[in-house]
């Protein structure tokens, strides 16, 4: 009797706990995503949709957070834009680095990786891999001294050379006609390397199963990059091609600063220069902050286009 | 585990960011009110004030051996001051940078008490900045410290008869040549730098010296030897009203000399960085800049580096633009203001001066102090009279100045005609003046 009263009064405790304890884990269980997806909601909260939230707000103003007086003015920060030509050659300018910029920054890396891949066992791939990625790690001010004495009209080595084939000295940097092209250039051999090392690892994961079968089958080197390791890569393709669209405009930002300022006659100016210059050199914060909102509306547009159309296309294994 | 539905995370997350955007918006509010938060200090401490400035030695650089003359202000004040002490920082780079950190600085409630402002943003700094009127801080010692600054100079940084900084780095353009190629060229340079005509037609001659290329390049902002050139012709820039008025003839008149110098191919259009390169690697043989370039030149010149005042248009004087910098107070707090006022004695005393002096930019002050060899066009110049660079009005001053200085970039490079560019940045400043009220 007492085993079994010892024993029920025991059962008795024991099953509260387990409830109890299930109502716990139960708990803790439907917590833990949240708990750990908080630190990354704070962080992302903090440093993206808080400052987004503020620069819509401020658009509307015209302050300069210092001034005691912040008069709102409604859409004027979006309407003065519309009358600036200096906005309107912005425009312009993104348009020409989106068109020139994305293939180079997307497709290059793609056809240079493919072109490599056969040579990945080689004894040269090191040095190959680090001639073109090293540029991605340089920092702007050092690639730009670099740049600055390449393309010098006077004294450059690239006018140094064309004038060895009896090419007239050209102003790189300072002609309206040269200077956009000289930035891309510049823009490109920066972020290549990135692009370039992220199709290669993809490469590297293609299971090696497909491609011996598609061997065995009579498939060409061709056909095996064609119809097996591209299609099996176009998660990667599509990461690519997403980031570089959003991010061609920051992308560019470092070869205008460092290289022309916008010039000559703002002829390489984009958008975010032109928000650069209008928060952070005028001190408008609330033009700058009504082309921010703008700049995260079209980014987000396009991003949306890609995922509506492109993302069909895209092979997730 | 409980399934997470869209609804669950969307909710859970729109808390979580409502949350910090509260949070964040009450940290925001407190944070832009005008005046500094009390600063908390032992009662026997120092005050410390920060400077603010684009000399010293940035964030993760290397000391140099030998101090720029800036920190050696700042340390000989350091040193016979018990109640101060200044804390010289360079923030970031260049005068747009330090004014952007002071500006931060300011929205976020921590004013740096002082801070290194061009001259071309004194009304922003003023209007924009709140930067503090010096009278109202040195009361009774105002006369006797400013009274060691040359006469023509105090009106420079003197805006609504507010005296708003001490002028400090005061510079203007002038040529600086090298004087092997000019002697190769068998030109004499008195001759040549004596008029824009006389340059003009002496300048094939230097060119055949360099190959063919540019005679003369810019080193600075274009609008800033621009005004010199105009004012040198009687026009202005910018009128008393602060209007813009370079669409006068003799503006226009003076904008198409320089652009005559690049139908000649006289004329370097490369960038400001570029014509320096060119200029020290003996490419072109006359460059503008600042004559606080001066030291770094010499430094790296390998040839007989000198210096010539601008050209003049024939008979007229010359009327150049002084440049450069003053030192803006900016602190909130009496305090911090009577400790940045009891540096600011020292940097214009003798002793804190002649330290300053060092750098080769020009002496503002009455002090006897010696010249660098080769500043002497500089202070030719100076006795001539310096106006105010130009200060442009309304909070977007700063575009105004770079919307006038494409025009000068595009004209002098005979991408639009001086007429024409002349009246479309008359046009193109004034609508934004107007839209300005």
């Amino acid at each position: 009797m007492a085993t079994t009263r010892t024993s029920n009064e025991m059962q008795v405790p024991a099953r509260t706990t387990s409830r109890r304890g299930f109502a716990w884990h139960r708990l803790i269980e439907g917590a833990t995503p949240y708990l750990l997806i908080a630190p990354l909601i704070f962080l992302i909260s903090v440093f993206v949709y808080w400052p987004l939230f503020y620069s819509t707000y401020l658009s509307f103003f015209d302050w300069n957070f210092v001034r005691p007086d912040k008069a709102f003015v409604g859409w004027d920060n979006y309407t003065r834009l519309l009358d600036d030509p200096r906005f309107a050659r912005a425009l312009h300018g993104t348009w020409i680095y989106f068109v020139a910029l994305i293939p180079i920054q997307v497709f290059l890396p793609l056809g240079l990786a493919m072109l490599l891949w056969p040579i990945r066992r080689a004894k040269s791939q090191a040095s190959y891999r680090i001639m073109l990625f090293s540029p991605t790690v340089i920092a702007w001010s050092v690639g730009a001294v670099m740049w600055l004495w390449i393309f010098n009209p006077l004294q450059g080595l690239l006018n140094k050379l064309l004038a060895e084939f009896g090419v007239e000295r050209i102003n790189w940097l300072s002609d309206r006609d040269t200077a956009i092209w000289t930035v891309i250039v510049v823009a490109a051999w920066k972020t290549l390397g990135f692009h370039l090392i992220l199709y290669l690892a993809a490469l590297e994961a293609v299971p090696h199963d497909y491609v011996e079968a598609a061997a065995l089958d009579g498939a060409n080197n061709w056909q095996i990059m064609w119809t097996i390791r591209f299609p099996l890569i176009t998660p990667t393709f599509f990461f690519v091609l997403v980031t570089t669209v959003i991010s061609v405009n920051e992308d560019v930002f470092g070869a205008i600063n460092v290289l022309t300022q916008g010039g000559p006659f703002g002829s390489t100016t984009n958008i975010v220069y032109y928000l650069y210059e209008q928060g952070f050199q005028y001190f408008q914060i609330g033009a700058a902050s009504a082309v921010s909102v703008i700049l995260f509306l079209a980014t987000v547009l396009l991003t949306w286009v890609q995922f509506r159309f492109v993302e069909r296309h895209v092979h997730y294994g | 585990m409980s399934k997470m539905t869209r609804r669950k995370f969307a909710s859970t997350a729109a808390a979580t960011g409502a949350a910090v955007a509260a949070g964040s918006a009450a940290a925001s509010a407190a944070s832009s009110r005008f005046a500094a938060p009390a600063v908390i200090r032992a009662q026997d401490a120092p005050v410390e004030v920060v400077f603010y400035n684009i000399w010293g030695t940035p964030p993760g650089g290397e000391e140099p051996e030998t101090k720029h003359p800036v920190d050696q202000v700042i340390d000989a004040f350091n040193e016979q001051s018990t109640d101060v002490k200044v804390l010289g920082q360079n923030p970031a780079g260049g005068y747009f940078e330090v004014l952007q950190k002071a500006q931060a600085d300011l929205a976020a409630g921590n004013p740096p008490a002082l801070v290194i402002t061009p001259w071309s943003n004194i009304f922003y700094a003023y209007e924009g900045l709140g930067a503090v009127p010096l009278e109202e801080v040195a009361g009774d010692e105002f006369d006797a410290t400013f009274g060691n600054l040359k006469e023509q100079v105090l009106p420079l940084v003197q805006v609504d008869g507010h005296t708003i900084g001490l002028p400090y780095a005061f510079s203007c353009p002038v040529i600086y040549y090298n004087n092997d190629i000019i002697g190769e060229a068998g030109v004499d340079p008195e001759t040549m730098f004596s008029t824009w005509t006389s340059f003009l037609e002496q300048g094939p001659a230097v060119q055949e010296a360099v190959d063919g290329n540019p005679v003369i390049g810019f080193g600075t902002n274009l609008d800033w030897p621009a005004q010199s050139i105009i004012q040198s012709n009687d026009g202005f820039v910018l009128n008393d009203a602060l209007e813009p008025v370079m669409n006068s003839p003799e503006s226009i008149a003076a904008m198409q000399m320089i652009a005559d110098f690049d139908s000649a191919g006289l004329y370097d259009r490369s960038t400001t960085s570029e014509t320096r390169a060119s200029f020290l690697a003996g490419s072109i043989p006359c460059w503008v800049g600042s004559i606080a370039s001066l030291g770094g030149l010499r430094n790296n010149a390998t040839f007989d580096l000198q210096t010539s005042t601008f050209p003049t248009f024939g008979d007229k004087a010359r009327r150049m633009s002084s440049g450069g910098s003053f030192i803006g107070m900016y602190a909130r707090e009496e305090e911090q203001q009577q400790a940045a006022w009891e540096f600011l004695k020292f940097a214009l005393s003798e002793e804190g001066y002649a330290l300053w002096m060092q750098t080769g930019y020009l002496n503002a002050s009455t002090w006897d102090l010696p010249t660098l060899e080769g500043q002497e066009a500089a202070y030719t110049q100076l006795d001539e009279g310096l106006s105010r660079e130009s200060a442009w009005p309304t909070g977007r001053g700063g575009e105004l100045q770079i919307i006038w200085g494409e025009y000068v970039a595009r004209i002098w490079a005979n991408d639009i005609s001086a007429e024409d560019g002349c009246n479309e940045a008359v046009e193109e400043v004034n609508a934004i003046i107007e839209s300005q009220g």
